[in-house]
């Protein structure tokens, strides 16, 4: 069988990518989310947000390493398999890759010490400081690499001579015509990411009758901050949604499921369809009537436009990004759901002692994961065939490496990576399991190096409590 | 007991018809004004709910 580099290499970056991704959105979100639990403990004093900032302090951190280290493969990957993207987007996204460097990573860097280790070693605002620090810096590095990769969808500032790139405007580069609504939507997914988890885990102790105080905060919060936070997310995706119909239009047509250049009038909502490439047709479909007028071209009547308007050797394969964007749409309709459910059960008082939606809580812990991956695959694979966008087709930015040297290091991600997330699986359980404020005897510090490498949870709430109110006495 | 489940239900069926009214003005399908006029409402009344109505045991 002949291996096609191409082909090999899409797998290799998609794979490395998508793994990657699932964290960075979690240690965003969580940043930010034990800034604001910090906050709260530094202004009321309760040792409840305490427990819960050491809790998801332990997650966050195990989180973080695993994304640093999985994004510094994907720079070397440019090499690796996407040397002809390099020599070309390089003058453009290159300084961007660096300016995140510089700024991002050497602040969280610098801060991340205090974060971890200092909750009592240094006083407790400049450890609030630090955790503030870290959050803004997880912040700036999204900011950053969706500036690259939305110059990558609507690239602007800049002019191609014989092939050669040469930016004419770094602000058009930074601030390009989609990086306005995707950098908040990205934010929005990592802060709802981490909203659906926390009270997805406090929704587990209070099934299972355990650690009742802090399951009923983290649910608390998590629940408010997801409520609020998907109502922003449907805006500013609808806000993309305009604004990637303008610059991609290929990428909504294929994520809309319609072929015709004009659909019936009203148009339904497609959710399921088998699509058939080959035939510019739909082999099924099942939709909502009138659904599809009425969210995609708000009106009761209007057109969508279909593939067919795109040339079909510039079309992307409908499937992958239709079934991609029905996943996030969905999950984003059932968070707004669970949202309105926890307003009203806690309206009536209900929110704690109602199992069925304490069940859905659980289950929809992953769920901003799960979005967000989704929404990255009809961004990536909705692109195509171009990997910047009207540019540089995919199949030109392919590296002159033997197919066979791209597999053998395709195999060996899959099998380190396998390692990372079999770890992250086992110890973010073995902390979940164990629950707050229970430190293992192995904890305290003995010389071993087999206790070394088990996760705990970050010291003992209560001598830190003690300390912190030593500190300030 | 009956109608205590009778009024649930419709208490609940109420919530949804409000919700899906709320979704689909937060999506523009109503104009951008009623858009923003909608996601404004929406979040003031989740942040008032969440305020007026601290869940018991809990600390926020």
């Amino acid at each position: 069988m002949k291996l096609d580099p191409s082909i090999i290499a899409r797998i290799q970056f998609a794979f490395t990518v998508s793994f990657h991704i699932i964290f960075p959105t979690m240690s965003i979100g969580l940043a930010f989310f034990l800034a604001v639990i910090e906050a709260l403990w530094l202004k009321t004093q309760k040792s409840v947000y305490l427990e819960i900032y050491k809790f998801w302090l332990s997650i966050f951190a195990m989180g973080f390493g695993i994304g640093v280290v999985t994004g510094i493969v994907l720079s070397f990957e440019f090499g690796l398999g996407f040397a002809r993207f390099a020599q070309m987007a390089g003058p453009a996204i290159g300084p961007l890759i660096a300016l995140e460097v510089l700024t991002a990573f050497f602040l969280e860097a610098g801060f991340l010490g205090i974060m971890l280790f200092g909750l009592h070693r240094v006083g407790p605002k400049l450890h609030f400081f630090a955790t503030c620090m870290v959050a803004i810096g997880t912040l700036i590095s999204a900011s950053w690499i969706l500036s690259a990769n939305s110059w990558m969808q609507t690239p602007d500032g800049v002019a191609i001579h014989d092939g050669h790139l040469t930016v004419l405007s770094w602000r058009h580069v930074l601030v390009n015509p989609s990086w306005l609504y995707r950098l908040p939507h990205m934010l929005t997914a990592a802060y709802l990411t981490a909203s659906f988890m926390v009270a997805g885990v406090g929704a587990w102790y209070l099934l299972k009758g355990k650690h009742q105080h802090f399951a009923r905060t983290t649910l608390a919060l998590g629940t408010a901050f997801g409520t609020v936070l998907i109502a922003g997310q449907v805006f500013i995706g609808d806000i993309l949604y305009g604004t990637m119909l303008k610059y991609q239009p290929s990428k909504m047509q294929a994520a809309e499921g319609f072929w015709e250049k004009q659909s019936q009038s009203p148009a339904p909502y497609y959710w399921f369809i088998i699509p058939d490439q080959n035939n510019q047709r739909n082999r099924f479909q099942l939709g909502i009537p009138y659904l599809g007028s009425i969210w995609l071209t708000h009106s009761l009547d209007g057109r969508v436009e279909g593939l067919r308007n795109t040339p079909r050797d510039l079309q992307p394969r409908m499937g992958m990004v239709f079934y991609a964007f029905r996943i996030m749409y969905g999950l984003a309709m059932v968070m707004f759901a669970a949202g309105l459910a926890s307003l009203w059960l806690r309206f009536r008082g209900k929110l704690f002692s109602s199992r069925w939606f304490l069940w859905i809580l659980v289950f929809m812990t992953p769920s901003g994961i799960i979005a967000t991956l989704a929404g990255w695959y009809v961004a990536e694979t909705g692109r195509q065939p171009w990997v910047i966008y009207g540019i540089l087709r995919t199949v030109d930015a392919i590296s002159p490496v033997p197919a066979k040297a791209l597999l053998s290091t395709l195999i060996a991600f899959v099998c380190v990576y396998a390692v990372f997330i079999t770890a992250f699986l086992v110890f973010a359980f073995r902390i979940i399991r164990r629950g707050p404020g229970e430190v293992p005897p192995h904890a305290e510090a003995s010389g071993s190096v087999k206790n070394a490498f088990r996760p705990y949870v970050l010291d003992s709430p209560e001598r830190l409590v003690n300390s912190s109110i030593t500190q300030r006495s | 007991m009956g109608n205590g489940n009778q009024l649930h239900r419709l208490q609940s069926m109420t919530a949804a018809l409000v919700g899906l009214f709320f979704f689909n003005a937060i999506i523009g399908v109503f104009g951008l004004r009623l858009a923003i006029a909608g996601l404004a409402a929406f979040v003031l009344g989740a942040v008032a709910v969440s305020v007026a109505f601290p869940v018991q045991g809990a600390e926020s």
